[in-house]
């Protein structure tokens, strides 16, 4: 009986990692935010330069209304230079709890995780 | 710096249209919503001097078809609602709101229509089966030969003389139990489909 074959294509490791991306996004926004209030279009921009994550516009504005809906992050209009108001995020404490929180579940994920794929980057540098 | 009169009409048409499908939501988090994407859609445009049509035309199709927010932002409340409350009118009351903006609304609107009416069919006929012993419950009507029909009735019409109550008193219980049932088994399958369809969507537009 012939053994069966892992449907390893291109397609269902480009879905696996849009799902590994999209359960990082909710830290990602709470990070970004860490230090500083920003408004959309700057956060969107900070997660592409500090980070791999590129997100859809019309992803990251409807995700923004939730977390401020969860009480994790607040908002306030402020006028700007370009002539229109800009609706600046920042985090509430409780806010600043869930990304602590976040955090520490990712890096004990992520030390686990790099210590058992150690083996297989290892085997990928030999090759 | 202003849009010129042709990015102006473009933003109003889309803010326009994307305000009419949220018209169902609280009208200062739909405003708030209208008045942030605004915002984005002009900052992006003019990264550097006027906002023109095309710039507008580009920050709009980076944003999605206003339904396609619209069901994001509308699936959002939704789920935050049900986390509040499991009413089953809440949730019906944004299905309708659902279904008006994708076909997988529809159908999940429809099958928790079904759902919730035969949950609620089953209570009522076990609560009417007190108040109208000889004609509520669950009856086996005789058409002549071997012909038998199982009707649930809830009291308000007479019963043929050769029909038979198949649960007698046993429909109180039974009617509350299975019409309880029924309806929390739909309010979980309902919330259930619109997390995986919001799931989805997110994914999609990654």
């Amino acid at each position: 009986m012939k053994p069966p074959r892992a449907p390893l294509d291109q397609e269902s490791v480009n879905k696996w990692e849009v799902q590994l991306r999209k359960g990082c996004l909710e830290l990602a926004i709470l990070a970004a935010l860490w230090d500083r209030k920003l408004y959309g279009l700057e956060i969107l921009r900070r997660l592409e330069s500090d980070s791999d994550l590129i997100v859809s516009e019309g992803t990251v504005y409807p995700l923004l209304s939730r977390v401020k809906m969860l009480g994790l992050v607040r908002s306030e209009w402020v006028e700007s230079d370009a002539g229109h108001p800009r609706k600046y995020y920042a985090l509430t404490p409780a806010g600043k709890h869930r990304g602590r929180e976040m955090a520490e579940t990712w890096a004990r994920f992520s030390t686990s995780m790099s210590q058992l794929l150690a083996p297989l980057a290892k085997e990928k540098k030999e090759k | 710096m202003m849009p010129g009169d042709d990015a102006q009409q473009k933003i109003e048409a889309y803010l326009g249209r994307l305000r009419h499908i949220l018209r169902d939501m609280n009208p200062v988090e739909a405003g708030e919503i209208v008045e942030e994407l605004r915002s984005h859609v002009l900052d992006k445009a003019a990264p550097a001097g006027q906002v023109t049509a095309a710039g507008v035309d580009a920050a709009l199709a980076m944003l999605g078809t206003p339904e396609e927010l619209a069901t994001q932002y509308t699936t959002d409340a939704l789920l935050m609602r049900a986390e509040i409350s499991r009413s089953p009118i809440r949730i019906l009351a944004s299905l309708f709101r659902w279904a008006s903006l994708s076909l997988a609304g529809f159908l999940v609107l429809i099958a928790s229509i079904v759902g919730y009416f035969l949950g609620g069919a089953f209570m009522w006929c076990g609560v009417l089966k007190i108040i109208h012993p000889q004609t509520a419950g669950l009856w086996l009507l005789h058409h002549g030969g071997d012909t038998w029909e199982i009707s649930v009735r809830l009291g308000f019409a007479t019963v043929p003389p050769d029909a038979r109550d198949v649960l007698g008193w046993w429909v109180v219980p039974l009617g509350l139990v299975v019409g309880c049932a029924l309806i929390m088994l739909t309010t979980h399958s309902s919330l259930w489909c619109v997390r995986r369809y919001r799931q989805s969507l997110s994914l999609e537009r990654l």
